[in-house]
């Protein structure tokens, strides 16, 4: 039995890096500390895709790599409007092979960022985000608020490590010394923590940001009584506690980027933070869901320029999130094949994109199967990353870790199985004489 | 004059995958001076191909042009999957019959552009001048800006039909707007210039705006709560509410009028 400490969890945006794990004749046998009750999940390993396959009359067949990979260039190479999607719970590494395919096809690529906080990124697009990073948060924050999210019970882990509940250099009494403001539209586990719940209409989001802005820039005499639910007193005494604050802190989550004024909400949440500035220092930051959305967003924009919902097709990079992002494709049913790697669009995604991806042709890499392998027509098991193979990742505020490799694998890694497919569709395109 | 009949054929809407066609070679400009045969030869992409407008639509001429002013251009077909139409025209005319796909009219200049059916999102796109009429409804962003930018439409003129998706004139710097059904939320998003009349209901009008005017005729719901009441004003015999704002952007900024029955 050996002790494995720093381990790096592939798990969610926090990317919890003080794991300690036990490791015994090439299985991860114990997960000691550190992780959450979903991380240790994921360490100590599932159910797993057994062999590459090629779907035949309907049914799955066992395949060797080599077959499924010339049937993957194949279709790839034959596609006039192919989207490449997922890349959020791999490592950086394989998604640069990824741009790279994509610019080789002439495809769309696009992450889980899209159904997840591409509003979010959408909105630092056009406003900036004066952000910090998460130790900054545990070592000075003493207002928190979290907006549309639920830490308790999403990233476990967020509040002891980061933010409310963690001890730091100038917050050495924790939580009896912060005040934490809890925004949402229902009560929570995390809301019930909190100094003050603002429980508003839903969709009103954009409305309560505009008010607490109004407010913090001197204009409370403008505010109505009662805005998307909640009491003027009440937006009046949570500006009061920001404007006290030596350093506040928001996060939000799922539950503003998906309501009612999308991006424009977060766009509003950074103004209000933009506001909160003329008083005191305060910051604001995304909660990432998987461990490396973050970093296909950095990938993605180092080799094209923009984060996600990149079309490729004519050769330079248009990038239009709501018009290239995947659900919207495929509910238009643009796509006539898809490759889908490290996400599981068969349970994420709105009934029409899942109908029009059970018509086309999908390849699926993955280590695990999940409601896309229904569909998939062509699939390739790959090693975990975080447990069966190293690599880069960020963290939800952008601070890249490198993963760490636990034991040995059978399988491939995500890089390498995407670098020969990439090798094949080239070789096919050469005879072709494109 | 000269009319310039493209026909999209059946077959490139038919397939499983619906696979859109950019036509933003075919404008007036582009087309002007060339003949039946030479703009059969035009590319336009079709997914990540180029291929010639003649293997993709069915192409007619009809008379003669002196210049791109004379030439109008007429579409038919399934017209769902041709994005682009119009895109960056200075002059001429486009009709399109039916329904049109994103991007109609996107960095338009000059000239005008009739769709007898509706438009999907984008539709007058960071347009400079010229007409744009939209029979039906228009989808999102209509007369916004492309993703990052901070302008939106600068001028000509947009009237809808029908009703308008969201964020109708985000960033608009000019022109005028008339939307004669609803406006959905956030019409005139980040306006900093030019005129948006809205003769249905809204939904969060002017919010961020720092400039410009927006007449909301109908009922406005989530009125923002950070404009400032500045009385009321007569208009074509109404009576509207003044209001300015956007207070959220600081007094300095906030010199839009918005003005609610």
């Amino acid at each position: 039995m050996v002790e494995v400490t720093d381990v790096v969890c592939s798990l969610c945006g926090c990317v919890c890096d003080d794991i300690v794990v036990e490791v015994e004749d090439n299985k991860v046998t114990k997960v000691k500390r550190g992780a959450c009750s979903v991380g240790k999940s994921k360490l100590m390993g599932h159910n797993r895709i057994k062999s590459p396959a090629i779907r035949v009359n309907g049914e799955l067949k066992d395949c060797s790599y080599d077959e499924a990979i010339k049937k993957a260039a194949e279709i790839l190479a034959a596609s006039r409007r192919p989207l490449l999607y997922g890349w959020s719970s791999t490592v950086c590494e394989a998604d640069k092979v990824g741009v790279e395919l994509a610019e080789e096809l002439g495809a769309v690529i696009d992450n889980t960022a899209s159904v997840c906080h591409g509003p979010s990124v959408l909105a630092i697009q056009d406003v900036g985000l004066p952000s910090c990073t998460l130790g900054e948060v545990k070592n000075r924050a003493d207002v928190i608020i979290y907006w549309g999210a639920n830490p308790a019970e999403a990233h476990a882990n967020h509040m002891k490590r980061y933010s409310y509940v963690s001890k730091g250099f100038w917050t050495e009494e924790g939580k009896k010394a912060k005040k934490l403001v809890v925004v949402d539209v229902r009560a929570t586990k995390t809301s019930k923590m909190a100094d003050v719940f603002l429980q508003i209409e839903q969709g009103k989001d954009y409305l309560v940001f505009s008010a607490l802005r109004a407010i913090l820039y001197g204009h409370a005499d403008v505010v109505p009584d009662e805005v998307g639910g909640v009491s003027k007193k009440d937006l009046l005494e949570t500006a009061e506690m920001m404007k006290g604050a030596k350093f506040g802190a928001t996060f939000f989550g799922m539950g503003v980027t998906h309501t009612g004024a999308r991006q424009n909400n977060i766009v509003n949440a950074i103004q209000m933070t933009r506001a909160a500035h003329t008083h005191t220092k305060f910051t604001i930051t995304p909660m990432r869901g998987h461990y490396n959305v973050a970093g296909i967003n950095q990938v993605c924009t180092w080799e094209t320029g923009f984060p996600f919902a990149v079309d490729l097709t004519r050769g330079y990079a248009w990038y239009n999130p709501g018009e290239l992002s995947a659900t919207d494709l495929l509910i238009r049913q643009e796509c006539d094949a898809a490759l889908i790697i490290a996400s599981d669009p068969g349970a994420h995604f709105p009934g029409e994109s899942i109908k029009h991806l059970a018509k086309i042709p999908v390849i699926q890499i993955d280590p695990f199967p999940n409601p896309t392998t229904e569909f998939a027509d062509v699939v390739f098991p790959a090693a975990v990353s975080g447990v069966e193979a190293e690599g880069n990742v960020y963290r939800m505020d952008n601070i890249p870790i490198r993963l760490r490799k636990l034991i040995d694998s059978e399988y491939p890694e995500d890089e390498a199985i995407l670098k020969r497919i990439l090798d094949e569709v080239r070789a096919i395109k050469e005879k072709e004489g494109n | 004059m000269q009319t310039i009949k493209l026909k999209l054929k059946s077959e490139v809407t038919s397939g499983v995958a619906k696979i859109p066609v950019e036509v933003d070679s075919l404008t007036p400009d582009k087309l002007f001076g060339k003949t039946e045969a030479e703009i059969k030869a035009v590319t336009v992409w079709w997914g990540n191909k180029e291929e010639n407008t003649g293997d993709l639509f069915d192409v007619s001429v009809d008379g003669t042009a002196g210049s791109a002013d004379e030439v109008k251009i007429v579409l038919d077909g399934d017209l769902s999957r041709v994005k682009r139409i119009g895109d960056g025209m200075t002059a001429g005319e486009i009709e399109a019959n039916g329904d049109v796909d994103m991007h109609c009219g996107a960095m338009m200049n000059g000239g005008k552009i009739t769709v007898k059916g509706n438009a999907d999102c984008w539709a007058g796109r960071e347009m400079h001048g010229g007409d744009l009429v939209i029979d039906g409804d228009a989808a999102a962003n209509l007369c916004a800006m492309y993703r990052g930018e901070t302008t939106g439409m600068t001028g000509g003129k947009v009237t809808v039909g029908g009703n308008a998706d969201e964020c109708v004139g985000q960033y608009m710097g000019g022109g005028e707007i008339v939307i004669k059904g609803n406006a959905r939320m956030l019409a005139g998003l980040n306006m900093h210039g030019g005129k948006i009349v809205i003769e249905g209901d809204a939904v969060m009008p002017g919010a961020d705006m720092t400039s410009g005017e927006i007449t909301v005729k109908g009922t406005v719901r989530d009125m923002m709560p950070s404009f400032k009441l500045e009385g009321t004003e007569s208009i074509d015999g109404a009576e509207y509410k003044k209001y300015s704002g956007d207070l959220a952007m600081t007094a300095k900024k906030a010199k839009g009028t918005l003005y609610v029955k």
